[in-house]
């Protein structure tokens, strides 16, 4: 999934980059590509979402 | 003049954002790929994988500011994904922070490791963005994209071929969707042969704010009091010999009892007081209320113990502990920090904490001093998320972990283990040391545990006529006194074992 998210990222900049007529699509995928990675780390913490520390 | 000199000051912003996103590109995310990850051949966990990512979100939204100007939803944006990316900083040290010295996970750089920096990098983000922010002016937003400037081609570039360098690291150690990072990651290899795709973090695991941290705080309430459904048999009973009702007015409920021949005292502690009561326990003789909340958190007391004649300890159910000494002439001015009640009876010697190793997700509710070991003793009380029956040993001298087990029953005539049961279900409420027993009143099933210490064995069980809810245990003479928790103390002969 890190690949994917990536790969977004890449296309992304490459939008920004070359095609910046295609803002409202490159920040569409910017916000998808954000909420991926937020996703994915919850994911991988989600047995303890907290940092496991005392309070 | 002025049209010039605003827009000298706009590029002078963009100059400065595009050496903030080319740092940003090459620093952490290009050096942890092309150096760390193709040259030495790490790999990052999942975590690490998804901090990296989130660096790259926050240069990728710099160069939209570069292309499109500050607008709101990149700056917005921006420091959702910086603060996101501090709080996932926050998480993964978390997990190693407080490991003995020079451990972690992975990768240390400069005395810190990756997800250490992480944390910084995000920090020194958001600080930036703000930076940033105030230096912009009224009227900057561009409805048309800019034209980049050199540096700013330069910069797109950079950016790309990092990405594209993590693509590729990316889907050697991670795989193509649906698989995704693992835990622990191997090695960073170009030979395809070596490369383990994970489904891992898909399998079903439940989902909780703090996981094994979630510990409730302990308490005697609501637990099984009758000896017969305990963990053991062929438990004998011992007979009351006497009884008494602590008629002093104490502040709380007593959580322990510990008793000092030399002077004929005895130590009650309360949840946050210490009383010194006469021999027949009817008379206070000195008492405080501490202040558990000045420095050192102590809880609520769980026990206490004389250290000499003059010296008493309490420690609190969270292992942090109180040393007091008795002294008549104490500054009650100086005083007012360490204590709500009476304050010229003592002087505060030390507050500080207990380390534990086995122990360190439990509570304690118990405390006992062995004068001739110059040992102290606590025993833990299991929980929803930890169920052991540690007892750990601390050096007098310096309060520091000298031992920890977990006692097993001696093998025998004497108490045996009824089928699926275990010592860890009993709850030691109170504990005193003689002799090289620790004797430990368990609140649950109202057992009495006497443990060689020598062994690590638990070489007899008895039950106790008359007891209920006990929170405290103190050796006087040949008899053990037991404090329940509504102040009734029950005598009775110390067992031979």
């Amino acid at each position: 999934m890190e690949f994917l998210n990536l790969v977004l990222i890449f296309i992304t900049a490459w939008l920004v980059f070359r095609k910046p007529e295609k803002e409202r699509l490159a920040f569409r995928i910017l916000v998808v590509s954000v909420l991926l990675m937020v996703f994915l780390f919850s994911m991988a913490t989600r047995t303890a979402l907290l940092p496991g520390v005392n309070y | 003049m002025q049209v010039t000199e605003t827009a000298a000051k706009q590029n002078a912003v963009y100059t400065v954002l595009t050496l903030a996103v080319l740092a940003l590109a090459i620093v952490p995310i290009g050096s942890a790929v092309f150096v760390l990850g193709f040259v030495h051949g790490d790999s990052p966990c999942v975590m690490c994988w998804e901090q990296r990512i989130a660096m790259a979100l926050v240069a990728l939204i710099g160069l939209f500011v570069l292309r499109f100007g500050p607008r709101p939803k990149y700056v917005g944006l921006s420091v959702l994904v910086g603060a996101w990316g501090m709080f996932m900083g926050l998480r993964h040290v978390g997990m190693h922070a407080a490991r003995d010295i020079g451990q972690g996970f992975s990768v240390e750089i400069l005395g810190a490791h990756t997800y250490t920096w992480s944390l910084f990098v995000f920090w020194v983000s958001v600080v930036t963005m703000a930076v940033l922010l105030m230096m912009l002016r009224e009227g900057e937003r561009t409805a048309a994209p800019r034209a980049l400037r050199p540096l700013e081609k330069l910069t797109m570039v950079v950016f790309l071929v990092v990405i594209a360098g993590n693509i590729v690291q990316a889907f050697a150690s991670t795989g193509p969707p649906p698989f995704m990072g693992q835990g622990d990651p191997v090695r960073f290899s170009f030979n395809p042969r070596h490369w383990v795709w994970s489904l891992e973090e898909w399998s079903p695991a439940p989902v909780t704010l703090r996981g094994r941290w979630a510990v409730e705080k302990p308490s005697v309430e609501g637990l099984p009091a009758d000896p017969a459904h305990g963990p053991l048999t062929n438990v004998p009973r011992l007979e009351a010999t006497g009884r008494t009702q602590i008629a002093a007015p104490l502040k709380g409920a007593i959580t322990g009892l510990a008793y000092e021949d030399s002077t004929d005292r005895f130590l009650v502690t309360t949840e946050h007081g210490l009383y010194l009561l006469d021999g027949a326990l009817q008379n206070v003789l000195r008492y405080t209320i501490v202040d558990a909340g000045y420095s050192v958190d102590l809880g609520d007391f769980a026990g206490g113990a004389f250290l000499d004649s003059k010296t008493v300890m309490a420690v609190g159910e969270n292992k942090s502990y109180v040393i007091l000494r008795e002294d008549d002439q104490a500054d009650a001015a100086k005083n007012f920090r360490y204590f709500l009640e009476s304050f010229d009876k003592f002087s505060e010697v030390r507050r500080s904490r207990f380390g534990t190793v086995r122990a360190r997700m439990m509570y304690v509710m118990s405390l006992a001093f062995d004068a001739a070991g110059k040992s102290l003793y606590t025993v833990t009380v299991p929980n929803s998320k930890s169920k052991s029956l540690v007892v750990s040993r601390f050096d007098a001298a310096d309060r520091t972990l000298s031992e920890e087990f977990t006692p097993t029953l001696r093998a025998g005539d004497g108490p045996a283990l009824a089928a699926k049961r275990s010592l860890d279900e009993f709850y030691v409420t109170g504990a005193a040391v003689e002799g090289g027993r620790l004797y430990a009143i368990s609140a649950a099933f109202n057992t009495l545990l006497t443990i060689d210490l020598a062994a690590h064995e638990v070489v007899a069980a008895h039950s106790i006529a008359g007891i209920e809810r006990p929170t405290g245990l103190a050796i006087k003479g040949d008899h053990l006194y037991v404090a329940c928790a509504d102040g009734r103390v029950v005598v009775t002969a110390k067992p031979i074992s």
